[in-house]
């Protein structure tokens, strides 16, 4: 995204140039140390997934953006402003994970009164259409289906038509094909080139529509590319074999390897390239016999690379 | 955000001081509209006090008490300032449910100042208790035969109404400092407590020596005193106001607190 188009798509954003600038964040809850030192710059027109396992510091991260909970230590800036300001000027929206609706309403209420507390909202009635609950406008918030109560939440997080959308496990209790559809429109709605920022356990979810995976462990951040770059470091292919009088850490410097182990008899090869790796292996140890080739599970793979830093923390 | 442009953005995007007022006038409408579709809620803080006054106007009917005010119309304050205390205690109360349920965070996420939702959830609790109010005082004008003109009876409903500003604050306390599970109990303790213990109930005068100094030291029986004083029209004493103000300012106080505590994540 060149500097050019973002200005015109956001014409009011500040020097600081960043969307939102997370510095040297911390948060403990009591003894549990939430957020442990986090550093993240998004830039406006970005759509960036928090990628990681419950208990990994997104949600907390999150409230610290929004304004919601302070940091222990460590800024936070959205728009060049403080999380208030930027919420109270209406350059946020937010979906915030859990929790029921406003009792004894229905929902178009609910996101006329939402809307009638910001400065510049859209219309409801666009707010509704986006986030498809037209057709249940009229129903009472306490009989929505989990997937229903969701869009509803997204109405009230587009209704202050915010420059920044930040989606806190925006699709659970949705279905495939109302996962599918929101996402869909939510890429109608960043197309002007809104930042979005959300928070998700699915790899799969993260990749498909993130510009940018961010991923987090216990209160850091492990990995920060694209959605491609981040399956390639966690969910290559793998090669075993037998090499005879041979150390696993020999086969790191073949090309297309990215580590390696070893089982019994076996090396494993872990793969960013494994025809590559194969090919080296190959001209450089004629012994190999037995040779295996199996594609990793993405996300048993994703959950290795966060338990691995799980460990870490507890030492 | 050091440069001299960002500082303008800022600037421009702080809310002008008439939006703050409209918006949170518009926030306690709408959240006045939803109190009051809390039907349950509303036949009980009316139904019961216009029933006991129903049943009291009938037994006493034509009576006078020791200072030449005729018992309906002493009733009628009563049992008025009964319903009111208790519209206006459990509204605030209700702040607990939208608490739980996580409003609060959301409504955090707008651009209403946290004042302007304290002062909208207090107007909130005035306007609920107006059903009491009028219904009372309309039983007290056809059944109870409480004769006024216009303005008196403009006098006293401003006058209870006006008082009942530190039960709606004493709601919003109960609000944020309870849970969803103990606020019910509380705010009816509560209610009935103050009811009883301020004679709203039976009259001051027939508690013992004990009780009668413990009355005057609850917010109820001034907000009483001043209805009947100003519907006598003995005008409005001086005590009761500094009573039912002196509980505002430290309710207020404790309200500020139980709020500023309540913001953490539950």
């Amino acid at each position: 995204m060149t500097t050019s188009n973002l200005s015109s798509a956001l014409p009011s954003t500040t020097l600081d140039g960043a969307a939102v600038r997370l510095t040297g964040l911390h948060k403990n809850f009591g003894h549990v140390r939430a957020v442990r030192g986090i550093d993240l710059e998004i830039a406006p027109g970005e759509v960036v997934a928090f990628l990681g396992p419950n208990g990994a510091g997104k949600s907390t991260t999150i409230d610290m953006l929004l304004g919601l909970t302070r940091p222990d230590f460590g800024t936070t800036t959205v728009f060049g402003t403080r999380p208030v300001e930027a919420v109270q000027a209406g350059r946020v929206g937010a979906m915030l994970q859990g929790g029921a609706l406003l009792p004894d309403v229905t929902v178009g209420e609910l996101v006329s009164v939402f809307a009638a507390l910001h400065r510049r909202p859209m219309p409801v009635s666009k707010a509704m259409e986006l986030a498809g609950i037209t057709d249940i406008a009229k129903q009472k918030t306490t009989k929505l289906s989990g997937g229903q109560s969701q869009r509803v939440r997204y109405a009230l997080a587009l209704v202050p038509d915010p420059d920044l959308l930040v989606l806190d496990e925006p699709t659970v209790a949705m279905d495939v094909e109302v996962r599918r559809s929101f996402w869909a429109s939510m890429r109608e709605f960043t197309a002007s080139g809104r930042t979005v920022l959300f928070a998700t356990h699915y790899l799969e979810e993260a990749d498909d529509f993130a510009d940018r995976v961010v991923v987090l462990a216990n209160g850091v951040i492990v990995a920060d590319g694209t959605g491609a770059e981040i399956k390639a470091s966690v969910a290559g292919r793998t090669i075993t074999a037998v090499v005879p009088g041979t150390h696993p850490a020999q086969f790191l410097q073949l090309p297309g390897v990215s580590n390696t182990d070893q089982q019994g008899q076996r090396m494993v090869l872990h793969c960013n390239d494994s025809d590559t790796a194969l090919r080296a292996l190959l001209a450089a140890y004629p012994a190999v016999h037995d040779i295996e080739i199996s594609a990793g599970n993405l996300e048993d793979a994703f959950l290795e690379l966060t338990a691995t830093t799980r460990q870490e923390a507890h030492r | 955000m050091t440069s001299p442009m960002s500082t303008t953005t800022n600037t421009a995007t702080l809310p002008a001081p008439a939006g703050v007022v409209g918006m949170t006038a518009r926030y306690a409408l709408i959240s006045t509209r939803t109190a009051y579709r809390n039907v349950r809620f509303l036949v009980l803080t009316v139904a019961l006090p216009l029933l006991l006054f129903l049943l009291y106007a009938n037994v006493y009917q034509g009576q006078s008490t020791d200072s030449g005010l005729s018992v309906t119309a002493y009733l009628m304050v009563s049992m008025a300032s009964f319903g009111c205390i208790g519209a206006a205690i459990n509204t605030g109360a209700r702040v607990a449910i939208e608490r739980q349920v996580g409003w609060n965070r959301q409504l955090r996420l707008t651009a209403l100042p946290p004042n302007s939702y304290l002062i909208g959830k207090a107007v909130v609790s005035m306007l609920v208790t107006l059903p009491a109010l009028i219904l009372v005082f309309i039983a007290g004008a056809t059944v109870g035969h409480v004769s006024l003109t216009p303005t008196e009876w403009l006098a006293t409903g401003v006058s209870v109404w006006l008082g009942l500003i530190p039960f709606a604050v004493l709601g919003l306390v109960i609000g944020f400092a309870g849970t969803v599970d103990s606020v019910q109990p509380i705010s009816m303790l509560t209610y009935l407590g103050l009811s009883i213990l301020g004679g709203l109930w039976f009259p001051v005068e027939l508690f013992p020596a004990f009780l009668q100094a413990v009355a005057k030291v609850m917010p109820s029986y001034w907000l009483a005193d001043l209805g009947r004083s100003v519907l006598a029209g003995d005008g409005v004493p001086m005590t009761a106001v500094l009573v039912l103000a002196a509980w505002t300012v430290v309710l207020s106080v404790l309200g500020v607190v139980a709020y500023s505590r309540s913001g953490t994540k539950v």
